[in-house]
Formats: structure tokens, C-alpha cells, sequence
């Protein structure tokens, strides 16, 4: 068992400054749980602090059931691999993995056992007697892995391990970090900022903002149903669309008005946000929820093109439209000119609706 | 072509400054004394400069003086800076007072300690032994080496610790087994600047010493003789004072590259 529980830890820095405040959470025995969050959200303090780098300052940290609040790093049997890698440059790759076996007293011919086999996994054979130095960046990265790997802890801690890769070898390594995790079947906490990374590796994640705790959910569930305009909008690239609105009961009907998106709401939307009628709302759509074709629900608006990304697989259009930009992802063969007047459908099924003064959500169904 | 031909004219031309009087003194160390002040490059060659200072001046006695209290300030110092230098960077230890007071020590001209030190080394009995002048160089060179080991260390990802310390190790583990050997060149280099400073005093060597704890700065300063300067015995001790020098620097002229050009660490 290898469950990691964070029960309402902080880290006070002192006069009132706080890297992280009152988080909880419960991460599953072989779970894999992303922590995401913009810069200086409290993500990678929170990871060192469950390896015991960072203090605690308060509440209660728990690895396996066992209280190592106050441990030292070395009693914690965790393993991490950090963005910057952190290998030891006078030591070759062989002995960067052996380092840690070595402190825990590993017998030798076991010792070497786990080097060969983590070399083969990761196609470092040819490497082992290379010093950190001689190494490419994705092949210092498999040695950061490798040596958490050889170590066996109960847990992986990973600092934005693929942050510092081009933009291929972190679509490789990612999927290459997943196949490892369902191989190994070790609680990971992987800390990350890029959402891509979140959406696709986490079995959980947790999103952070200002040291606290946002939202915690599977990512679909979380992408689906945020909780707030925050984790709305940090979820996805483009962010989701946020305009200002104001919602009118009208007998049966339930009228929005959202500056260019305006209209009846379809029935299920209208019963389910009825009770929120009024001003000071903030109707959310993401991008792939404004279609080029109508559908049954969706409200048909008019605007004009001022950014067309064609990305290949897809096209990113940016709408200008009374006065409120609007991001769409759309099929790459709609092609318009920038500059053009095209009409564009919201599909209102999948709205959300946030209080413009919190920011959360306004409750809908499951 | 021609650019690289010019650039080693004038690389050549530069060299040859900067060594020529190293060289004369090199070329007055090996004359008579009688042609020590001639324009001849080199009339006759003879060691007999060389001779008399041994003979005569004691310079051999001198010359251990000098390595024994390098040496062993170094070594004295070494440990203590490091470990001063790497607290300063990685705890902040004592803050920016400490840190300030470690580098306004070095403000202080050397001369204005030189009589409470001798005050107080007499009541202790330290005037005129190797051990006093030992402590009295490893003092002087304490704050000026913490403040290089700082420098380097602060270049040290902290990283490679907290790797160090997830992997087993303790706090003292980390740094011995892993900050240390990455900061061998740093460490290396500070180790020749203090001797270097050591090996140089001549202050301190003159008050707190005596004829038998002489080292060779002093020894060369007593070539001044009423009859004059003592042109050629002075070139041969001169010659002889910039030897461990350049062996230090042959030996260790990766590691002092590589330590004097700070945060090379990757």
C-alpha cells in the first residue's frame, strides 16, 4: 500500500506568505494524480513537501499509512525526478542509479540487476558508463527516470519532468510515462502546468491556484463540469469563452442574453438554470462548442473573423462580435478570410454558467 | 589568414610584456653579479647566485617556512571555508549582515590588525613560530575564500541535493558526497588563491616573525642591505619564490579555469 494523504497542509513562509495553504487530498494506492496549476500556484512546493525537501508548517502529511510529516527525505521512500534532472554530472549513468541503491545498502548483484533492467526499459544501454554531460536532453531525462525507477519506492514524485524537452520527444515521453506507470504500478505525483499533459496523464488531477486547492476530478469530468471560471478557462487552449450575461425568466421559456450569443435557452439548460435568473452572470462556452452547421439548441450569432490559425488537423478562428471576443476550434476545412462576416452556432447544451462575482459555477446537474 | 597571422603578432607581442621581465629576472638570477645590470642577454651562465643564497642567506630554512605556513593555513582554512561558504549559500546563514560583515573584514588594510595581532600573539607566545603565522594567514584568508566557496556554491542547482537526500542521503551526505565533487574546480581554485595570498604575506611574516619563522617575502625584503640591494641573489630568490606558483598553476590550470569562471556548473 502506497496511498499518499495530504491532510490540510501549509507552508508558511512567514508574514503571512504562503506557498501552500490548507490542501487536502487523497491520492489512491497506484493512482496517477497530476497536480496543475499556472506559475507559483503551490504545485511543486506541495510535491517537495511530500518528499520532505520543503517543510510543512502545518497539518499532516501520510505515505503508506504512516505519519512522515517530520521525516527526513531519506526515510520517505520516495523517488523524484525533477525538471532540471538533477544528475549527479561527476557520476556516469551507471552510478547515477546506483547512488541511491547504494545509501539504502542494496545488495551489489541486485544492484546491478535493476541497472541492467532499467536500461533496457528505457534504451539506455548504450549509456551507462557516459557521464550526465555527454548526454542529449531526452536521454538525461530517461536517466532521471531511470534512477527513480531502480530505487523501488512506494512512490513517484515528478517535478515537470518533460518541461525542459522539444515539443516531440514530450509527446514521445509522455506517452512513453504512461506505459511506465501502468508497467510500474506506483502512486505517481506528477506536477505540471501544461494542461495537455494533464488531460492525458493523469487518472486524476488536481488543479491549483494561489497555494490552495481549485478542483479535484478525473480529467474528463473536470474539463466537463469546472467548478469555477478558473479551472474553466485554465483546462484548455484556447480558454474557455467568457461573456458577461444575464439570464430572463419568461413562463416557460428561460431568455439569455450574452451580448452576441442571445436566445432561448433549450429546455433542459432552461429547468436546470431557472433559479439563477438574473444579472451578474457569466455564460462559458468552450471553443469547440461553436459550430460552423446549425444543430437543434444551438444559437445562431454573426461576427467577424480576426485571427484564422490553420493548424492542420483543425482550424482556431478568432470572432469579433458586439463588442466580445469569441475563440472557436472548427473543421479545417471551414476556411474563412479574416475580415469576413461568417455566422457561427453556440451550442447551448453544453454551456456552463459561473456568478461573475465568484467566479463559480452555478450548480447543474451531474 | 592574414587576420589570424596579425592576431598572433599581436598575442605574441602581448605574451612577451607581460613575460619579459619574469624572464629578466629568470636571466639575473643566472649572471655574475657583475653583469646583473649589463644589456647583455646572457654573458656567462652561472648558479652561483643560486649557492649563495642557500649558503649564505638561509634561504632554504626560509623556503620551508614559507611552504609549511601556506600549506598548512590552506588546509586549515579549506574545510571551514567551504563549509562557512556553502551554509552562507544554501541556509543564508546569518543573513546579509553576515555576509556583508564577511566581505567588510577584507576592507579592513591589513595594517591596522598588525599591531593588536602582535600584542596579543606575544601574550600567547605565539610571536616568532610557524604555528602563529599559520593561524594569522588562515584568518586572513577564512572570509576571502568563504566568499569565492559562496559564489560557487550558490551556482550549484540545489537540486542536486534534494536528489541526493530523496536517494538516501543525509544533509552532510549531500554535501560531501555530491556538492563537494562538483565543486572540485571552485574548491581547487580557492585553495591556489590562498596559497597564493599565503605563500605572498609579508606584513604579518615581518611583525610576527623572527630570523628562524622568516618566510621567503621576508627573506627577499632583507636582501636590502645597507651596501645596497643584492640585485642578483634577489632574482635567484624571486626566481626561486614564483616556482610552486606555476607548478600549482600547471597542475591545477583546468580546475582553476573552470573554478574562476563561476556558475559553469550544469
Amino acid at each position: 500500500m502506497s496511498e499518499i494523504k495530504l491532510q490540510k497542509i501549509s507552508r508558511d513562509y512567514g508574514l503571512g506568505n504562503f506557498g501552500v495553504r490548507d490542501v487536502s487530498l487523497e491520492i489512491e494506492e497506484g493512482e496517477f494524480m497530476v497536480l496543475l496549476g499556472p506559475s507559483g500556484c503551490g504545485k511543486s512546493t506541495t510535491l517537495r513537501m511530500i518528499a520532505g525537501l520543503e517543510e510543512t508548517t502545518e497539518g499532516q502529511i501520510s505515505i503508506a499509512g504512516r505519519d512522515v510529516t517530520r521525516l527526513a527525505p531519506r526515510h520517505r521512500n520516495v523517488a523524484v525526478v525533477f525538471q532540471s534532472y538533477a544528475l549527479y554530472p561527476h557520476m556516469s549513468v551507471r552510478e547515477n542509479m546506483r547512488f541511491g541503491m547504494k545509501m539504502r545498502n542494496t545488495p551489489r548483484d541486485e544492484q546491478d540487476r535493476r541497472i541492467a533492467q532499467a536500461a533496457a526499459v528505457l534504451g539506455l544501454e548504450p549509456y551507462l558508463n557516459r557521464k550526465p554531460a555527454a548526454l542529449s536532453g531526452g536521454q538525461r531525462q530517461r536517466v532521471a527516470l531511470g534512477r527513480a525507477i531502480v530505487r523501488e519506492p512506494d512512490v513517484f514524485l515528478m517535478d515537470e519532468p518533460l518541461s525542459n524537452l522539444d515539443a516531440k520527444l514530450r509527446g514521445e515521453m509522455r506517452q512513453e510515462l504512461v506505459k511506465l506507470h501502468r508497467r510500474v504500478g506506483k502512486t505517481t505525483v506528477f506536477v505540471t502546468h501544461d494542461h495537455v499533459e494533464a488531460m492525458t496523464m493523469g487518472d486524476r488531477i488536481c488543479i491549483m491556484r494561489n497555494g490552495r486547492i481549485e478542483q479535484v476530478g478525473a480529467p474528463l469530468e473536470v474539463y466537463a463540469r469546472p467548478r469555477n471560471t478558473f479551472v474553466a478557462q485554465f483546462l484548455a487552449a484556447p480558454a474557455m469563452n467568457l461573456i458577461k450575461a444575464r439570464l430572463t425568466a419568461d413562463g416557460d421559456k428561460v431568455m439569455l442574453d450574452a451580448g452576441p450569443i442571445s436566445g432561448p435557452l433549450p429546455e433542459r439548460e432552461a429547468a436546470l438554470y431557472r433559479s439563477a435568473a438574473g444579472p451578474g452572470l457569466l455564460f462559458g462556452l468552450r471553443a469547440e462548442d461553436i459550430q460552423t452547421q446549425p444543430t437543434p439548441g444551438a444559437q445562431a450569432f454573426q461576427g467577424t473573423v480576426s485571427v484564422l490559425e490553420a493548424l492542420g488537423p483543425e482550424n482556431l478562428i478568432v470572432i469579433e462580435s458586439a463588442g466580445q471576443t469569441l475563440s472557436a476550434r472548427v473543421d479545417r476545412h471551414f476556411l474563412p478570410k479574416v475580415g469576413d462576416m461568417i455566422t457561427l452556432y453556440a451550442d447551448l447544451a453544453h454551456m456552463h454558467l459561473f456568478d461573475a462575482a465568484s467566479g463559480d459555477v452555478i450548480a447543474r446537474e451531474a | 589568414m592574414g587576420r589570424r597571422i596579425l592576431s598572433h603578432i599581436g598575442l605574441i607581442l602581448a605574451v612577451t610584456i607581460v613575460l619579459f621581465p619574469i624572464l629578466w629576472v629568470l636571466r639575473t638570477s643566472l649572471v655574475p653579479a657583475q653583469d646583473s645590470f649589463s644589456s647583455a642577454i646572457l654573458p656567462s651562465v652561472t648558479l652561483d647566485n643560486y649557492r649563495a643564497l642557500f649558503a649564505e642567506k638561509n634561504f632554504g630554512r626560509n623556503y620551508m617556512n614559507s611552504l609549511i605556513v601556506a600549506s598548512l593555513s590552506v588546509i586549515v582554512t579549506m574545510p571551514l571555508a567551504a563549509m562557512t561558504g556553502y551554509a552562507f549559500a544554501r541556509f543564508r546563514t546569518g543573513g546579509r549582515l553576515a555576509r556583508f560583515a564577511t566581505l567588510a573584514s577584507q576592507m579592513l588594510p591589513p595594517v591596522a590588525l598588525a599591531l593588536p595581532t602582535f600584542m596579543l600573539f606575544r601574550n600567547f607566545g605565539l610571536t616568532n613560530s610557524l604555528t602563529g603565522l599559520t593561524i594569522v594567514y588562515a584568518a586572513i584568508n577564512l572570509p576571502f575564500l568563504t566568499w569565492i566557496l559562496m559564489g560557487f556554491f550558490e551556482a550549484i542547482p540545489e537540486d542536486l541535493e534534494g536528489a541526493a537526500m530523496t536517494d538516501g542521503a543525509t544533509r552532510w551526505g549531500a554535501f560531501w558526497r555530491i556538492v563537494l565533487p562538483v565543486a572540485t574546480p571552485g574548491i581547487m581554485a580557492a585553495a591556489v588563491l590562498g596559497f597564493i595570498l599565503s605563500w605572498n604575506e609579508f606584513l604579518f611574516a615581518l611583525i610576527l616573525g623572527g630570523s628562524k619563522t622568516a618566510t621567503v617575502p621576508v627573506a627577499l625584503a632583507s636582501l636590502q642591505t645597507s651596501n645596497g640591494v643584492q640585485i642578483s641573489n634577489v632574482a635567484a630568490g624571486v626566481s626561486l619564490a614564483i616556482l610552486p606558483l606555476m607548478i600549482a598553476a600547471k597542475f591545477i590550470q583546468k580546475y582553476l579555469v573552470e573554478g574562476l569562471s563561476f556558475g559553469s556548473v550544469k
